[in-house]
């Protein structure tokens, strides 16, 4: 994609389905995911002529969307009570993607992940940003990107890896 | 199973939430977007500016000094500041993300059992809000217990009207990029009191 102006409904063919992924990973929920990333579709619509000139127009589409995501979950805490957190994070995955076929052990490993984690999960393997790349998005240092997709990745080895062993055995 | 195995199943994932929006309606949304943005925004600005007259002004309080100096010469805002108010209430704002425990602490000893931290991990031993009711009802109960405070990331927690066995779960997430001084948000729900949790 790099630096040259792109037509925008051929970025988004190509790019809608990666970035709603990275989102529902992110936020744990496919209503939700679905609509920030239609919000942060529009925006880069909106502001198309930056946009297409973006390294990384997909993963601006992605921030875009986490970002409008965490004001609104900011509004949303100033008035209604906390959820369990052990809730939240044990919550059936397949109904956070309700409508998908993703494999729902592998859905409920990567939001048992802390949310930091999963951002980098989401951007670094389903978008496939490199390192740089995602610590420019998350404003986080490279070497942090790293670490948290060390962490990531040994939670999730530890947490799928014996259940298929179960099963092939 | 080797780390690039498990990459290329986790991979295989994202082809399975197609996402089904037509191009025309981003577009459209796009549209209302653009018409969005020629309202000028100075609410944000307004609210900086009460928060820092709040905070020079302050006359009392528990406070955990800033990293830097900051509001011009001779003036040095305190990262967070928790006043006792005359009716009881208790008034707090947070400029910088620093010392969380400090904070937590200060609440304590001033009566308000709370967990506060600065980072997107909450702590573990919180439990959900015990009372029953319809969402709106708790959403009613939690909007007499902490208020707005007039200033950016200031709010007043009124003690009194917090149900036995309850607490406060403060904490905050960076917008746009980490950082003491960077972009944040403080949020405030209510949790299951436990001395893990809020301390009592």
């Amino acid at each position: 994609m790099g630096t040259q102006r792109l037509d925008f409904a051929e970025f988004y063919r190509e790019a809608k389905d990666e970035c709603l992924f990275a989102v529902v990973v992110s936020v744990g929920d496919r209503d939700t995911a679905q609509d920030l990333v239609d919000e942060a579709f529009a925006r880069a619509w909106a502001s198309w002529r930056t946009v297409s000139r973006h390294p990384a127009p997909a993963a601006w589409v992605v921030r875009t969307a986490l970002n409008t995501g965490i004001s609104r979950w900011r509004r949303r805490r100033r008035e209604v009570p906390v959820p369990d957190l052990g809730l939240v994070a044990d919550r059936p995955a397949a109904g956070g993607a309700a409508g998908s076929s993703v494999d729902p052990r592998i859905m409920a490993a990567l939001l048992r992940l802390p949310a930091r984690q999963r951002q980098v999960v989401a951007l670094r393997l389903f978008l496939d940003l490199d390192t740089a790349g995602t610590a420019r998005v998350l404003g986080i240092a490279p070497g942090t990107v790293q670490a948290h997709l060390g962490r990531a990745m040994a939670a999730l080895r530890e947490d799928l890896i014996p259940t298929w062993q179960e099963e092939n055995q | 199973m080797n780390d690039d195995e498990l990459i290329t199943i986790l991979r295989e994932q994202r082809d399975k939430v197609p996402m089904n929006t037509p191009v025309e309606q981003i577009i459209s949304r796009g549209r209302v977007v653009r018409a969005r943005r020629r309202v000028p925004a100075v609410a944000g600005a307004l609210g900086a500016a009460a928060a820092v007259a709040f905070a020079v002004s302050a006359a009392l309080p528990a406070s955990h000094p800033a990293s830097h100096p900051a509001g011009g010469p001779g003036a040095q805002l305190a990262a967070w500041t928790v006043a006792r108010q005359a009716d009881g209430s208790i008034r707090v704002t947070i400029r910088e993300l620093r010392d969380p425990a400090g904070l937590q602490h200060k609440l304590r000893a001033d009566g308000v059992p709370a967990s506060v931290t600065f980072t997107d991990q909450r702590n573990p031993a919180c439990q959900g809000y015990p009372g029953g009711g319809s969402q709106s009802q708790r959403r009613h109960l939690l909007s007499s217990v902490a208020t707005p405070g007039g200033g950016r990331n200031a709010m007043v927690i009124h003690p009194s009207a917090l149900p036995s066995g309850t607490g406060l779960q403060i904490d905050a997430l960076f917008q746009h990029y980490p950082g003491p001084r960077g972009s944040f948000q403080v949020g405030v729900g209510l949790v299951q009191a436990s001395p893990q949790c809020t301390g009592s």
